[in-house]
């Protein structure tokens, strides 16, 4: 056993941490904070496309596939340092979408997408919920229908989060309408400057989100991808993916260093710092005995990966515990706050430029998002401790 | 990088829980409780052919020096069987620091007899009015060579069978540690009954006499080899009630997908499987912690934080799947004739023994405060 990382690993991370302190320019902040950090503005676009050609966003894509090769150890360091630095970084079209059309789209698709996305100068957004199938996904109703070589692509699709300012939508339709739940889905690739898309916002507790709608909406054949009738496959491969990216240790780490630290230097009304008083200290000390499950769940989850070990039970004990955990921690560290903690950021007396304010705001998403804390422990009692399914 | 066993771990856990297994049956436990004290000599005899009792102690002496890490993969199985062997009283407490600080004829004298199974020591960490191990009211006086021991040790697990109980007293300028003879002129034993039956007694002392060839080490040296016996006695108990838990779990999960009610096995309840679940993430959690507090202390490395927070979470983590373990089995979870019950007793006593939760809880935000204070 030997529960640390390799001097390779320590290396990457601090020229990650380095590199990210360079790319997080003041102006990128700025912008950053003016659209509550979801990205998609110029200084965004400059980021993401300097992040491409540096050679970034191929760093966890198979090297046949044209990228790095880097393990989901290293990919893992990679994800760490971005969170800590806040950059909306397009996981989901780098990172999941991206290598399964560098894997299945043809040589069109691989030019004008897949290209793209390892420059940085694209950003896909998901479309997978509807307004009666969220948990239960595969019981969605967007369909798609053959029409001479073109899809044509009716329905409505809600929380199309990035929409807004994406390009393309990665879109889980209906193709066979006599099939039922999981068989007879698939996946197609939608532009979001296609004739018969709209989006109007959802606006959430903390970021903005979208509802789409499709009406007749027509796609060329090949932006079909990975076969027919092959959607389930796909997208539960990619939630599995999701996960790893909503529950890291990095950053939130990060935000109880902080509060620790803000502890320490301010002094109470009577002369004693914050983090004299025993309760302050014990909060710290909950928050970083649940911080440390966290990392080692998520350094074993990276490792299992490396080796090609990890079972299914294993990804959803991090989910349910990462999550429920930040909702914690965000607490127990705003309580040390006090009621400055409310205040969001850029307000006169902001604490931390108001980065736990929003984040215990907009967390209850976390326990929901990327397959609902539920289902997750029905996982967990079928796969990981073998005992027969509710339904 | 690297979470899994070495080969010789491997099959040195398979070795362990092997010979356990064959012993730690239900009708076997159930004799063995009818005794006086609750010991199983034959399978302690056993682990020792086996060489199982000599993983920490080195091979000079009989033993097989494999590091700590083995030594935790022994401590979790006993865990998992409850079986009534002192693992971690004797091998981690007491052998472990008289192979590690103890003079060549300590060593000589006391450890091929552990090794071999045919001798006990044990450690006195603890005191009626002081919990804290390295701040003890028995006091030490010279006479001579020699030295007087005085006070009150509590809790002290098989102290009647030890040839030796290893104890902090003040001295001069300091504490010191001791290897007392607990069959010495001066010594009165009271037995102790606790929650697990572990056999465990009271330590009066009063003018009990130690050689002066039993000194383990002096007040410059004994702080830090009490911390070192400490966070590796802690450890060491954290690695068995990681095996206590993770069999209270499996238990609980196979009677839930057998026992029926209303017609279907009760797993298929969803607010079962869930608290079944969470039970598996405890133990998960408390599996990593405890993996990762031992392999730093395996390299003599820094655990103190490491060794406080898997304390903290076996103290929880025991707390929580035991309750759940007893809930979910109903009434045959509390039935002495089903082997649950035992897991529930080694739960609460481990959960209690060598700092709490909370006190370590504390103990951490102090650190925190000291790590951040501006």
């Amino acid at each position: 056993m030997k529960i640390e990382f390799t001097p390779e690993q320590l290396a990457l991370q601090q020229e990650l941490r380095a590199y990210f302190e360079d790319l997080m320019t003041p102006e990128l902040q700025a912008e950053l904070a003016k659209g509550a950090g979801e990205g998609g503005g110029p200084e965004f676009r400059k980021a993401l496309r300097r992040l491409g050609s540096d050679g970034w966003i191929s760093l966890g894509w198979p090297e046949e596939l044209g990228g790095r090769g880097a393990t989901p150890m290293e990919q893992y360091i990679f994800t760490e340092e971005v969170m800590r630095t806040g950059f909306p970084y397009p996981f989901l079209t780098t990172d999941a979408i991206g290598p399964v059309l560098a894997e299945h789209a043809d040589e069109e698709i691989k030019e004008t997408v897949v290209k793209r996305i390892l420059r940085g100068e694209l950003v896909i957004a998901i479309g997978y919920s509807e307004p009666s199938a969220g948990t239960d996904l595969a019981s969605l109703t967007t369909r798609a229908d053959k029409d001479g070589d073109e899809w044509v692509i009716n329905g409505q699709k809600t929380f199309t989060s990035l929409a807004d300012f994406s390009d393309y939508i990665w879109l889980a339709v209906r193709t066979d309408p006599k099939s039922k739940k999981h068989r007879g889905l698939s996946l197609l690739l939608v532009p979001t400057d296609a004739k018969g898309f709209a989006v109007t916002p959802i606006w959430t507790l903390g970021v903005r989100t979208n509802a789409t709608f499709y009406d007749n909406v027509r796609v060329p054949e090949n932006h079909l991808i990975g076969g027919e009738g092959n959607g389930w496959g796909l997208i539960t491969g990619q939630l599995n993916r999701e996960r790893l990216s909503l529950v890291n240790h990095g950053s939130a780490n990060m935000l109880y260093q902080q509060v620790a630290r803000w502890a320490g230097e301010t002094k109470c009304a009577d002369g004693r710092r914050v983090i004299d008083k025993p309760w302050v200290q014990s909060n710290l000390a909950r928050a970083k005995s649940g911080l440390e499950a966290l990392k080692l769940l998520c350094w074993k989850q990276a490792w299992q990966m490396t080796e090609g070990t990890l079972q299914m039970a294993d990804a959803s004990v991090a989910k349910v515990y990462g999550t429920e955990f930040f909702i914690e921690l965000y607490r127990m560290l705003l309580e040390i706050l006090g009621q400055a903690g409310t205040l969001k950021r850029d307000s006169p007396g902001e604490i931390l430029k108001g980065k736990l304010e929003f984040r215990y705001r907009v967390g209850s998403i976390l326990t929901f998002g990327g397959g609902t804390n539920e289902v997750q422990r029905d996982i967990i009692a079928a796969a990981g401790l073998r005992m027969p399914r509710s339904r | 990088m690297d979470f899994s066993l070495s080969e010789e771990q491997s099959e040195l856990q398979q070795l362990a829980r092997q010979i356990l297994d064959d012993h730690a049956g239900n009708d076997q436990l159930r004799e063995i409780e009818k005794r006086d004290e609750c010991f199983d000599e034959k399978l302690w005899r056993d682990l020792g052919e086996a060489g199982l009792l000599g993983i920490g102690i080195g091979e000079a002496r009989g033993g097989m020096d494999l590091g700590f890490e083995s030594l935790c993969l022994l401590a979790e199985a006993v865990g998992a069987t409850v079986a009534p062997v002192p693992a971690v009283p004797v091998l981690v407490s007491a052998a472990l620091p008289i192979e590690r600080f103890g003079t060549d004829e300590q060593k000589q004298r006391l450890l091929p007899g552990v090794a071999a199974g045919a001798t006990l020591v044990s450690a006195a960490l603890i005191e009626a009015g002081s919990e804290d191990p390295s701040a003890p009211q028995t006091s030490a006086e010279r006479e001579g060579e020699a030295w007087l021991l005085t006070g009150e040790k509590s809790c002290v697990p098989f102290a009647k069978s030890a040839e030796r109980v290893l104890l902090a007293a003040r001295v001069e300028g300091g504490v010191a540690l001791f290897l007392l003879d607990p069959s010495a002129e001066g010594v009165r034993l009271l037995r102790q009954e606790v929650t697990a039956s572990e056999p465990q007694f009271a330590m009066l002392l009063s003018g009990a006499k130690v050689d002066a060839r039993d000194l383990l080490a002096g007040p410059d040296a004994a702080p830090a080899v009490i911390d070192w016996i400490v966070e590796r006695s802690a450890a060491a108990s954290c690695a068995m009630a990681l095996g206590v838990a993770e069999r209270s779990t499996w238990m609980t999960a196979e009677y839930a997908s057998e026992r029926e009610q209303f017609g279907v096995k009760i797993a298929t309840f969803q607010a079962a499987a869930h608290r079944a679940a969470n039970c598996y993430i405890d133990v998960q959690c408390l599996r990593l912690l405890t993996q990762q507090a031992v392999s730093l202390l395996h390299g003599e490395r820094d655990a103190s934080d490491a060794v406080t927070i898997a304390k903290i979470w076996a103290g929880d983590v025991l707390h929580r799947v035991s309750h759940a373990a007893q809930h979910l089995h109903g009434g045959i979870g509390v039935d002495r004739d089903y082997p649950l019950f035992r897991y529930c007793l080694w739960a609460k006593q481990l959960e209690l023994s060598l700092g709490s939760s909370a006190e370590r809880l504390a103990q951490l935000g102090e650190r925190i405060a000291a790590e951040y204070r501006a």
